[in-house]
C-alpha cells in the first residue's frame, strides 16, 4: 500500500471503556513519513487511537512492532512517549506565557539557555505567535490557543503528531491559518495522524482510513 | 465573675508585656504545626495525584473513605495513637508518648484527609487534558505532577493553610499524646484548655486571640495573592 | 540493675492529679527538685484514673495523686513499687448561697449528702473516674444513696470546669479545698461543709515498677520519692498558700 519505511506497526489492538468495546484493530502501519486523516463520526473510536498511539492509553490487548522487534505493550509504549506528540481538540495551555508554554517541552531535553531561546523564538515566528510571547496563554483567543498548541508540539520534532480534531469549534480565519501550519507540519518527513469528522481533504492526506465502532473499515 | 470586656483587655497586656510563658506556648504551638504539616504535604499531594489520576482498583471506595475521614475528631485519633505510643503498645520502644513527636504524628494524621480530600478536589478542577499534555510534551511522572502542583497553585496553597488550621486549633490529641507539659507540650489548644479549668479566662482569651490572628493573617495572605493572579488576567 | 534500665533520656516523667498542677503547687515543688538534682521533670496531669493508667502502662516513672484503694491496687498488682503518704488536703462542699438543701455547718459529708439527696437541689458529679470521683462515688455508698435522675448531673470534666457548671446551674458538688480556693473569686458558690470528719484527702506517691516496665526512670523517681519527705519539701508543702489559706498538710 504504501512504499514509506515503516515506523510502528499496532496488532490485535483491543481497548474496553466501562466494558464497552471502543478499540478493536487487527493491524495498522505507521509510516515514518505520511499524513493520515482518521476519518469517522463521533464515538467511532478516533481519539482512543490516537490516545494510544500517544503512548497515553494503555490498550487491553494488543502488541507493538518497533524496529523490525515485536515488544509487549508495557515496553513499546515508552517508545510512543519518545517519538509521539498528542494535541487535544481543545488544546491545554499552562497557566504562564505563550512562550513558557512552547518552551515547556524542550525544558526536558540538554538544551543550554540560549539555544533554548532562539528556537523558541523561531518557533513562534512560524506560527506568528511572537507579538504574543509575554501574554499568558489563557487570554488567548481559541485559534491563537490551538497554534501556540501546535507550536509547542512542533519544537519538539515527533517523529509522529496526532491531532484530534484541530480544527474544530474555529472560526473561518484561524481555521485557514490553521490548515496551512498544519500541512507545513506534515511536509516535514514527519508522520501526522489527524482525527476528524469533517471532509478528509481540507488536509490534503496521503491516504484516510476510516473508523466505524472501533473498527478500521477499509 | 470578670466580665469578658475584663479578661479582654487583661489578655491584651498579657500578650503585649511580652508575657513569656504565652509566646514559649505560642512558640511551641507553631513549632510542631509547622513541622507535621512540612512533613505530611507531600505524602497527601502523592495520595490526591494517586486518587486523581490514578487508575487502579478500589480508587473511588478510597477517595469516599478519605472524605469521611476528613471529619475524624482528633481525640480518637490521641486514643488510638496513645494506644499505639503507649509503654504497653506495640510502639512503646520509640519512647515517643508525651513527646512533641508524638503531637507531630498526631498531627500529621489528623491533617493528612482534609488535606488529600482538598487537593483531590483541586486537581479534579484541571482537566485531564492537563496531565496528558504535560506527559505528551515529555514530561516524567515526577516533572508532569510538579506542572499540575503549579497550575492549582492556589488550590495547593489553600488546602495547606487549612489543614494548618485544623492542627493548630486541634486539642484533643495533642493534650492525649503530647500531656500538656509545660515548657515541652503546651501548646495554645491544650493552654486554653487547662487555663479554662482553672478558671484563668484571661490567659485563654489572649491564647486564643493569638489564634484567630493569624488564621486572619494566613486567610488575608491567600486572599491578596489570589486576588493579585485574578487581577492580571 | 536499675542503673542499668535508666531511662535513655533522663527525664523524669510524673503523672498526678490536676488539683496539684491547678493549684500551683507543683509550680514550687519541682522547679526545686529538678534545678538541684539537675533532673528534668515533665508533669503530666490528668485525672487520677488516667494517672494511673498511665503508671500501669508504663508510660510515666511515679505517680502522686489522691485515690488511696486503687493506689494500693497498683502496688498489689506488682506496676507500683510501694505507696509513700505524701500529705492531704481537704474536700468540702460548695453549693448556691441559699444553700436549699441547708447542709450549711454540717460537718459530715455524708450527712450532707443525704440531705442534698432528700431535698431535690442539684448536684454536679465530676463523673471522670477522677480521685475526687472516686471519693464522691464512695461516700454516696457509705450513705446508700443510688444517685441518679434530673438533680444529679454527671459532667465529665475536671474540677474546675465542674465548679464553674456548678455555679451555673447553682448546684452542689464536692471538690477540694484548693481548686475552689483558686476559683472562689470567679465564683458565687461558697462553701458550706468543711472540715468534716470524712472529708480528708491522702496524696499517696508511687514508683513504676522497672520489673514490668523495664525502661522506667527508677533511679530519679526513688530520688524525688525520698525528696518529696524531706524536710525541705515538706516546708514548701506546708508554706504553699492560695488566697491566703494553707492547702495541703504534711502527713508525717
Amino acid at each position: 500500500m504504501s512504499n514509506l519505511p515503516e515506523f510502528i506497526t499496532i496488532q490485535n489492538v483491543q481497548k474496553y471503556i466501562s466494558n464497552r468495546m471502543v478499540l478493536d484493530i487487527d493491524e495498522l502501519v505507521v509510516y515514518q513519513s505520511e499524513c493520515v486523516v482518521v476519518h469517522g463520526p463521533n464515538g467511532s473510536g478516533k481519539s482512543t487511537l490516537l490516545k494510544i498511539l500517544a503512548g497515553l492509553m494503555t490498550p487491553d490487548s494488543g502488541v507493538a512492532t518497533t524496529n523490525g522487534v515485536v515488544r509487549p505493550w508495557r515496553q513499546a509504549i515508552r517508545e510512543f512517549r519518545a517519538n509521539a506528540v498528542y494535541l487535544h481538540q481543545t488544546p491545554y495551555l499552562f497557566d504562564r506565557s505563550v512562550e513558557d508554554n512552547i518552551a515547556y517541552g524542550l525544558r526536558f531535553r540538554n538544551r543550554s539557555q540560549s539555544v533554548l531561546f532562539s528556537e523558541v523564538q523561531s518557533a513562534m515566528e512560524w506560527a506568528g505567535l511572537s507579538h504574543l510571547a509575554k501574554r499568558n496563554a489563557r487570554d488567548l483567543s481559541g485559534g491563537e490557543k490551538q497554534r501556540v498548541a501546535l507550536t509547542r508540539a512542533r519544537i519538539l520534532e515527533p517523529k509522529l503528531l496526532l491531532l484530534d480534531e484541530p480544527t474544530a469549534a474555529m472560526d473561518r480565519k484561524s481555521r485557514k491559518q490553521t490548515f496551512s501550519l498544519i500541512r507545513d507540519l506534515a511536509s516535514g518527513g514527519n508522520a501526522v495522524y489527524i482525527a476528524t469528522h469533517e471532509a478528509a481533504d481540507l488536509y490534503q492526506p496521503d491516504r484516510v482510513i476510516q473508523l466505524d465502532y472501533g473498527k478500521l473499515v477499509v | 465573675m470578670d466580665g469578658l470586656i475584663g479578661a479582654s483587655a487583661e489578655a491584651l497586656r498579657l500578650l503585649f508585656t511580652g508575657d513569656r510563658e504565652i509566646w514559649e506556648i505560642v512558640a511551641i504551638s507553631f513549632s510542631v504545626s509547622f513541622r507535621a504539616i512540612f512533613y505530611i504535604v507531600p505524602l497527601a499531594i502523592l495520595s490526591a495525584f494517586a486518587l486523581a489520576y490514578g487508575n487502579f482498583p478500589g480508587r473511588r471506595v478510597l477517595i469516599t473513605i478519605v472524605n469521611a475521614l476528613v471529619a475524624l475528631p482528633a481525640v480518637v485519633v490521641g486514643l488510638l495513637l496513645y494506644m499505639l505510643l503507649s509503654s504497653s503498645g506495640p510502639f512503646g520502644g520509640w519512647r515517643l508518648l508525651f513527646t512533641q513527636g508524638a503531637m507531630i504524628i498526631g498531627q500529621m494524621i489528623l491533617a493528612f484527609p482534609l488535606l488529600v480530600a482538598m487537593i483531590h478536589v483541586s486537581l479534579q478542577g484541571v482537566d485531564l487534558s492537563a496531565w496528558q499534555t504535560a506527559r505528551t510534551l515529555g514530561a516524567s511522572i515526577f516533572r508532569a505532577m510538579f506542572t499540575i502542583m503549579r497550575e492549582v497553585r492556589f488550590g495547593l496553597i489553600a488546602a495547606i493553610v487549612a489543614g494548618f488550621g485544623r492542627v493548630v486549633s486541634e486539642v484533643g490529641c495533642s493534650i492525649m499524646v503530647g500531656g500538656n507539659i509545660l515548657h515541652h507540650t503546651r501548646n495554645i489548644p491544650t493552654a486554653i484548655a487547662l487555663e479554662t479549668s482553672k478558671g484563668e479566662f484571661e490567659q485563654g482569651i489572649a491564647l486564643g486571640a493569638v489564634l484567630i490572628t493569624l488564621a486572619l493573617a494566613l486567610n488575608f495572605a491567600v486572599a491578596t495573592v489570589r486576588g493579585r493572579d485574578m487581577a492580571r488576567h | 540493675m536499675a542503673s542499668a534500665n535508666h531511662a535513655a533520656d533522663g527525664i523524669l516523667r510524673l503523672a498526678t492529679t490536676t488539683s496539684t498542677e491547678n493549684s500551683g503547687l507543683l509550680a514550687k515543688l519541682v522547679p526545686q527538685f529538678s534545678d538541684s538534682r539537675d533532673i528534668p521533670v515533665h508533669v503530666i496531669a490528668v485525672g487520677t484514673g488516667r494517672a494511673l493508667n498511665h503508671a500501669r502502662n508504663g508510660d510515666v516513672d511515679v505517680v502522686l495523686v489522691h485515690a488511696k484503694n486503687a493506689e494500693l491496687d497498683l502496688v498489689n498488682s506488682g506496676y507500683g513499687i510501694e505507696r509513700y503518704e505524701v500529705m492531704y488536703n481537704e474536700f468540702v462542699i460548695a453549693g448556691p448561697e441559699t444553700d436549699p438543701a441547708e447542709i450549711s455547718g454540717l460537718s459530715n459529708l455524708g450527712t450532707a449528702f443525704e440531705k442534698i439527696a432528700n431535698s431535690g437541689a442539684l448536684f454536679v458529679s465530676r463523673g471522670d473516674d477522677s480521685g475526687t470521683h472516686k471519693k464522691e462515688r464512695q461516700i454516696w455508698g457509705e450513705v446508700d444513696i443510688e444517685p441518679n435522675g434530673d438533680w444529679y448531673k454527671e459532667v465529665g470534666l475536671g474540677m474546675g470546669r465542674s465548679l464553674q457548671i456548678a455555679d451555673e446551674l447553682r448546684a452542689y458538688i464536692l471538690t477540694d479545698k484548693g481548686t475552689w480556693l483558686a476559683l472562689k473569686r470567679k465564683l458565687s458558690l461558697p462553701v458550706h461543709v468543711q472540715g468534716a470528719s470524712d472529708g480528708r484527702n491522702d496524696y499517696g506517691i508511687i514508683a513504676v515498677n522497672p520489673e514490668k516496665h523495664s525502661h522506667v526512670n527508677i533511679e530519679a523517681a526513688e530520688q524525688f520519692i525520698d525528696w518529696i519527705q524531706s524536710d525541705e519539701a515538706k516546708a514548701v508543702i506546708s508554706g504553699h498558700k492560695v488566697e491566703g489559706e494553707q492547702l495541703f498538710y504534711v502527713i508525717e
